[in-house]
């Protein structure tokens, strides 16, 4: 054939280029070979960052073996002591031995029949007093009983040298948690207050390594966290098995429906802001590393009867911090008539925006395009997910995009799931202290410090004008 | 018809666009085997236009769907490998060519209609995909794997 000798017979097709094969026809045959070579190699490198990602990932969900049997009581298993107990149900090496409840014909006895289903066989009280007298043995109580009644059983378990997880928040009084504070010192007990996103993986893992450790967001500048509820009629109980009116007035209650719906009234507990907004209150001190120095805050009982709903159903606080980085302002609302978008707690830096709810499909970070470097680093390291692009909303009538409106930064979610009951790792970091292993995540001077923020927002309101935080008021 | 002869430069730069689509092919392929969860339902149900019904109905039967994936999935390994190595090439670009119309039909940026799952880009008629696709049109009538692949191999062999 003609073009067998020409200069470009190495490009030929075979069909010309003669029926003999030769060296030349092996090395052209050959041709996608190294491609393929090379696209395994990048194939298999990015699978071994995939790989790293979820190690890393696995690693932070933990693991080990069975501990020795620690000896539990409870004291309160209503609506949130049943949280904690069937959270407490899925912690390997606990042994619950008493059960304490003014409600005996019915949070008592349910929480008695849920434990003998699980095998443990544990003394049923009415008086935690009672418990404490009769009950030789334990390790550990977990205390969630309404504030007002917080100080007196956190201070008579830790008296009784037992260590104490208490729910939060700490106590409805300062001079409560005060006493609770110097009770644990005294003893020498451990005393672990239930702000549990101080456990939670994904909270953790947002303080420690996305603010802290790469400083995500760069310098904070403003926070905003809220929680909303729908309106809901109030909490009523079955009739039978109500408690006596005596027995009530023992305990500090006026009523059954006050019972039920302690939460409301001024002497039992601290409203909405303080029932919601101190885990997320909590958070804003936590993650911005600071005690705020002012707050003022608007807030009122504007939508049920005031006579049932002492404290106020509406709030909404704005608190001043002075953070190493410098001044952040944080905004806080609940509200108790509209349960849109939840509850969840945002932070905004020069350089990005942090979303974080302890609602598990809730957990974003936000790029500001303009001044943030390239995150993606902290995607092939797995802290972050791929980018999902937020298309920009162009005016479809305008021909140019409006210049007003900045881009909006590309969203990736956090790259950590947390599928466990929210309660249970702040459970088992108390649990593990006792034995122990590693030290509380939220001791009681951190949760002082927490309590004195929540409590003054009911101040603030009340006042109608700016409350300053002095740093002594934050220490004991 | 009179033949026109490709100089070496052409043929080369010919080759290297098989092998970039066919690496773009064999990635998407491994990269949902790995990840082992992947799933064509919400490209399905994302579907809009005339054949909408067609591809709604395949997402919204599991069997279907489970068969509709692992052909995809090794559909999309099978073709990229035959594209790169340049085996059985012409049946790799046709096969590629079928599977990328698929996708184009069942998502086409035609006038008027709007997809919820964000693209990179903005496209009217005319996407990356139809681009794909024309180019494996142009490769499947230029046998540049006659000039590098497997294929000028079997081919001599065939001969013999």
């Amino acid at each position: 054939m003609k073009e067998k000798n020409s200069s470009t017979d190495s490009t030929v097709p075979a069909a010309k280029s003669g029926k003999k094969i030769g060296r030349r026809d092996f090395l052209q045959g050959l041709a996608g070979v190294p491609v393929l070579g090379a696209f395994t190699l990048a194939a298999l490198k990015q699978e071994s960052y995939r790989r790293a990602a979820r190690a890393r990932k696995a690693a932070a969900a933990g693991g080990g073996e069975a501990p020795a049997e620690l000896h539990v009581a409870l004291i309160g298993v209503g609506a949130q002591g049943s949280v904690l107990l069937n959270s407490m149900l899925k912690i390997p090496g606990l042994r619950f031995q008493a059960v304490c409840d003014i409600w005996t014909d019915y949070n008592l006895k349910r929480a008695g029949n849920l434990l003998k289903k699980y095998g443990h066989e544990a003394a049923l009280y009415q008086d935690y007093r009672e418990m404490l007298d009769k009950e030789k043995g334990l390790d550990a109580v977990v205390i969630a009983t309404p504030d007002f009644w917080h100080a007196e059983h956190a201070v008579a378990c830790l008296r009784a040298g037992l260590n104490v997880y208490c729910e939060k928040e700490m106590s409805n009084s300062l001079e409560g948690a005060r006493q609770m504070v110097l009770a644990a010192r005294e003893t020498g007990k451990l005393l672990q207050i239930g702000h549990q996103r101080r456990s939670n993986p994904r909270y953790r893992f947002c303080h420690d390594v996305l603010l802290k450790e790469i400083a995500l967001i760069g310098r904070p500048v403003t926070a905003f966290g809220q929680w909303n509820r729908s309106a809901a009629p109030e909490l009523g109980w079955p009739k039978k098995y109500e408690i006596p009116q005596a027995q009530l007035r023992r305990y500090g209650f006026d009523s059954m429906a006050q019972f039920c719906n302690w939460r409301w009234y001024r002497k039992l507990g601290g409203g909405p802001i303080v029932d919601l907004g101190s885990h997320q209150i909590d958070i804003f001190s936590w993650f911005l590393g600071a005690n705020p120095s002012s707050v003022q805050a608007s807030g009122g009982t504007d939508y049920y009867p005031k006579a049932t709903h002492e404290w106020y159903d509406t709030v909404m606080a704005t608190y001043e911090y002075a953070t190493p980085l410098g001044i952040v302002r944080a905004h806080y609302k609940t509200q108790t008539t509209n349960g849109s978008l939840g509850y969840f707690e945002q932070f905004m830096g020069d350089q990005g925006t942090l979303l974080i709810s302890e609602s598990a499909g809730m957990g974003s970070v936000y790029r500001e395009k303009a001044n943030a470097p390239s995150w993606d680093e902290y995607v092939r390291k797995g802290y972050l997910t791929e980018p999902k692009l937020v298309e920009v909303k162009a005016e479809e009538e305008s021909d140019a995009l409006d210049v007003r409106e900045t881009i909006s930064p590309d969203e990736h979610k956090i790259a950590l799931a947390f599928n466990d009951p929210y309660h249970k790792p702040h459970l088992e970091n108390f649990f593990n202290a006792v034995r122990g292993k590693g030290s509380l995540n939220c001791p009681p001077e951190v949760a002082y410090e927490s309590a004195v923020a929540v409590l003054k927002v009911n101040e603030a309101v009340e006042a109608r004008r700016t409350l300053d935080f002095s740093p002594e008021e934050f220490r004991i | 018809m009179k033949e026109t002869r490709l100089s070496g430069l052409q043929w080369t730069l010919l080759t290297a666009l098989r092998m970039v689509i066919g690496w773009h092919y064999l990635y998407e392929g491994v990269a949902k085997l790995i990840k082992g969860n992947w799933s064509a339902y919400g490209f399905l149900m994302e579907s809009k236009w005339i054949l909408a019904g067609f591809f709604h109905s395949l997402a919204g039967n599991s069997a279907v769907l489970a068969v509709v994936n692992t052909l995809n999935i090794w559909g999309l390994i099978l073709i990229g490998l035959g594209l790169i190595l340049g085996l059985f090439t012409r049946l790799a670009a046709g096969a590629g060519i079928l599977l990328i119309l698929l996708y184009y039909v069942c998502n086409p940026p035609f006038v008027g209609l709007f997809y919820s799952i964000p693209m990179e880009g903005h496209y009217l008629f005319i996407n990356k995909n139809l681009v794909e696709l024309t180019a494996l049109l142009v490769l499947s009538v230029i046998p540049t794997q006659q000039v590098a692949g497997l294929d000028r191999l079997l081919y001599k062999l065939w001969k013999k």
